[in-house]
Formats: C-alpha cells, structure tokens, sequence
C-alpha cells in the first residue's frame, strides 16, 4: 500500500503582486532611488518623523514578500528605518502589521523567511510594549513556524546566519 | 576686517591636510556617517546646512540623522554601521 502523496508544506509558494510593488512602481514612497548614493541605505524624501506609520509601516511590511531588486531591498531596508526611527508611533500599528508578516511567512520562501524572521526581533525590541502586543497574534504567526521545525535545523541556520547576519544566541 | 570678507572666512574654512583612517573609534564611526552622506565632516556639514547641531544619538552619541545636498535624509542606526574593511576608506581631515 503507497502512502500518501506528500502534501508539499514547506515547498515555496509563488508570490502575488503586492501593494508594496503597486506603490512603488506609482512613486508613491517618499524614497529617492540613489545612483550615487551608498549601497545599503534609502534616501528619504521626508523626514520619517513626519510620516504616517499607520499608512506606510503596513505597507512597507507588505513588501517583505519580495524577493526581487529593487523591491526587496527597499521593503527591508524601509522598514528597518521605519522601526529604528519610529519611537512610540509603532505601537499603534501592531494590529496591522499581523497581516503582512502571516502573507510573508506563508510563502515559505527561505530568504523571506530569514528576511521577515529579523524583521520580528527588530520589531518587539523597537519599542516599549511591542513585544507584549504581539502576544493575542501568536497563533496566527506561529504555526507557519512549526511547520519548519523538522527541517535540518543547520541548513537552514546556515542561510540565516550567511546574509542576513542572523545571530544565534 | 569687512563684513563681506567676514563671512567668507566664516563661510569656507577647508581642511589643511588628509589622511586616511586606520582603525576604527567613534569618530572614525561619524566621519563615515558624513562621508556617506557627501560632506567631508561635520564641519562641512555644519557649514553647507547652516545648521549648529547635528542629531545624534544619546546612548552612543554617533549620527542619527544627516541631510544630503539633494535635501534627502541619510538615517543611521545607533551601533556602529562602519566595518572594518570600510575603515581605510575613511578620509580624516586636518584643519
């Protein structure tokens, strides 16, 4: 008797158009793409202290599902900035962050996932209560988790830790 | 001295020599953020932008916040974002 056909749970799922991209494409981000400038740093139109997080954070999240230049780099370089210069306006804009990241981590793309994974640990430590503000969203976020948890844990620390700079502790 | 040749003097101090960097310290750190940007240091910076302070951050005291010549903004985080091998690139002016 042949057992069942294997169900293809961690095999990689196409990426749809985001919104990231959509906006992009218009210039609807006040980002200005460098052609001198350096290689891993954005050049804001406007000061992130004046942007709305509610309408830019969720969508800058969107982006995570990229895997292609210039979205990706923008998307994670973005949101890195976003976070690392949002002080208190981050918290607020939890609940629609939840979203974003389960759509990125549903595509069970290993770089994305990687990608999204350290944009996690940088959200929960970008502000007071952010951590805890995630806690009602554990069980939309984690189970995509668990379905990885028998992979070879040293291959896909391997990916994490080569270009993303993923630290282990 | 007249006003006009004041504010000039005022206005176009330059460095009198250069030389590159060889390890890194915090300066080293924030002479990156500005050459990143496009200034030589902070004194061009403050001189371009007509500025007195530049944002930084409290717990280091490295750049936060540097506006380009296009008036775009360069954020920075607050660790050290200039590696090792980035640090010979590093021109250290001498005024």
């Amino acid at each position: 008797v042949r057992g069942p056909p294997p169900a293809g749970s961690i095999k990689p799922r196409p990426a749809k158009r985001t919104a990231f991209r959509k906006f992009y494409e218009r210039g609807d981000f006040p980002i200005a793409v460098q052609h001198d400038g350096v290689a891993n740093k954005i050049a804001w139109k406007v000061e992130i202290e004046n942007l709305d997080y509610h309408y830019f954070l969720p969508l800058f999240f969107d982006g995570l599902c990229e895997t292609e230049f210039p979205y990706e780099f923008f998307a994670r370089q973005g949101v890195h900035d976003l976070l690392e210069h949002g002080g208190n306006k981050i918290l607020p804009v939890v609940p629609q962050l939840i979203i974003p990241i389960k759509n990125a981590l549903n595509l069970r793309n290993r770089q994305v996932l990687c990608t999204t994974l350290k944009v996690i640990q940088h959200l929960v430590v970008s502000a007071e209560m952010v951590g805890e503000a995630l806690v009602p969203y554990y069980r939309q976020i984690l189970p995509i988790l668990s379905i990885f948890k028998h992979m070879d844990v040293f291959h896909f620390l391997d990916i994490m830790t080569q270009e993303n700079e993923f630290s282990i502790e | 001295m007249s006003k006009v040749s004041e504010v000039v003097t005022k206005a176009d101090i330059k460095p009198k020599s250069m030389h590159r960097a060889k390890i890194w310290s915090d300066d080293v750190e924030n002479l990156y953020r500005f050459q990143q940007a496009g200034y030589r240091d902070e004194v061009e910076y403050k001189q371009v932008k007509q500025v007195d302070e530049v944002e930084c951050w409290p717990e280091t005291g490295f750049v936060k916040k540097l506006q380009r010549r296009d008036n775009t903004f360069y954020y920075y985080n607050r660790q050290r974002e200039c590696e090792d091998k980035d640090v010979p690139k590093v021109k250290v002016y001498v005024y």
